[in-house]
């Protein structure tokens, strides 16, 4: 976390190309995400819903209480991990602007909300099958689009 | 700027929450939280068919565990640093019962699949401390960072 008391970011010869390295490998890593799941766990309600809950027709288990769990809990940790980082760095290249708390916000809340919602599609109703998609898409998005900005400004911009 | 740092540490302990409710939901499922089904879940039990776990089965669980422990630990507790609970006893105390907390809960199983049976209460006493540190550590960073807030927007 030393790149919160360093003045000129983009003036340090070490720091730069680290905070660079770490954005694209956060990029990759949430591409990677994408596609494992849309090969594996599934990106649709329709895929989402056949991994949760079976599909009696096509001889495709349920998923066990136990595996979910072992999911939700490999994801929490990954997620959180990865946005504390991601919102350090970024709220330290956008300091002074107003959006940066909303995006912020929205990131945060919208990760959180795919976490609940998988909960809550698999022990409650499948009916928040469509919340998860939604939210795990817009976590998704926005951490890109913030990584994005950070990159962005962290070598284009003029002044931090 | 500092209220955007307070507001991600604010989701970090939200996250963290749900990390430790879903660890003690996975315990609870595959082992269960009583001494006699830690007991039977690591050296089997033929009338439940429930199989004798190996050193390899259980260092595999372990694996990821001791790295994400340590981590998770760490992080959590260093912002504690940025609270008047810096340089205080209770922080020391978190400290050192949160790490060896974890450590007997990782590592108590080698001792139980070895015959020493006296380990299974030790792996639930350890899991129960170690879950409590981490939920007392995030209760102290609720009040200090929410306090801060409330006198940043006052």
């Amino acid at each position: 976390m030393r790149f919160t008391l360093i003045k000129n970011i983009k003036k340090d010869k070490s720091l730069k190309p680290m905070l660079n390295g770490l954005f694209i490998f956060m990029l990759l890593f949430l591409v990677a995400d994408i596609l494992v799941k849309e090969s594996g766990f599934g990106v649709s309600s329709n895929q989402v819903n056949i991994t949760l809950f079976g599909d009696e027709e096509n001889y495709i288990d349920p998923l066990s209480k136990s595996l979910f769990l072992e999911h939700i809990h490999t994801e929490t940790f990954f997620m959180m991990m990865l946005l504390l980082t991601l919102c350090a760095v970024f709220n330290r290249l956008h300091q002074e602007k107003r959006y940066a708390l909303l995006y912020t916000n929205i990131v945060m809340l919208s990760a959180l909300l795919s976490i609940l919602s998988l909960g809550l599609s698999y022990f409650y109703s499948e009916l928040f099958i469509s919340v998860y998609i939604f939210s795990f898409f817009l976590w998704h998005g926005f951490a890109i689009f913030i990584l994005s900005s950070s990159l962005w400004r962290l070598n284009y911009a003029k002044k931090l | 700027m500092q209220k955007n740092y307070n507001i991600s540490i604010f989701y970090f302990l939200l996250f963290s929450l749900l990390l430790l409710l879903s660890g003690i939901l996975l315990f609870e499922e595959n082992i269960g939280l009583n001494i006699s089904a830690i007991s039977e879940y690591y050296l089997g039990n033929e009338e439940k068919f429930i199989p004798k776990k190996s050193i390899y089965g259980v260092l595999k669980i372990s694996l990821p565990h001791i790295f994400a422990f340590g981590v998770f630990i760490m992080v959590l507790l260093h912002f504690l640093l940025f609270t008047h609970h810096k340089d205080t006893k209770e922080l020391q105390l978190l400290i050192w019962l949160s790490f060896i907390s974890a450590f007997f809960e990782l590592f108590s199983p080698l001792l139980i699949l070895q015959g020493f049976t006296l380990f299974a209460p030790l792996k639930l006493l350890s899991f129960i401390l170690m879950e409590l540190s981490l939920v007392y550590a995030i209760y102290l960073l609720f009040n200090s960072f929410m306090g801060d807030s409330k006198t940043a927007n006052s």
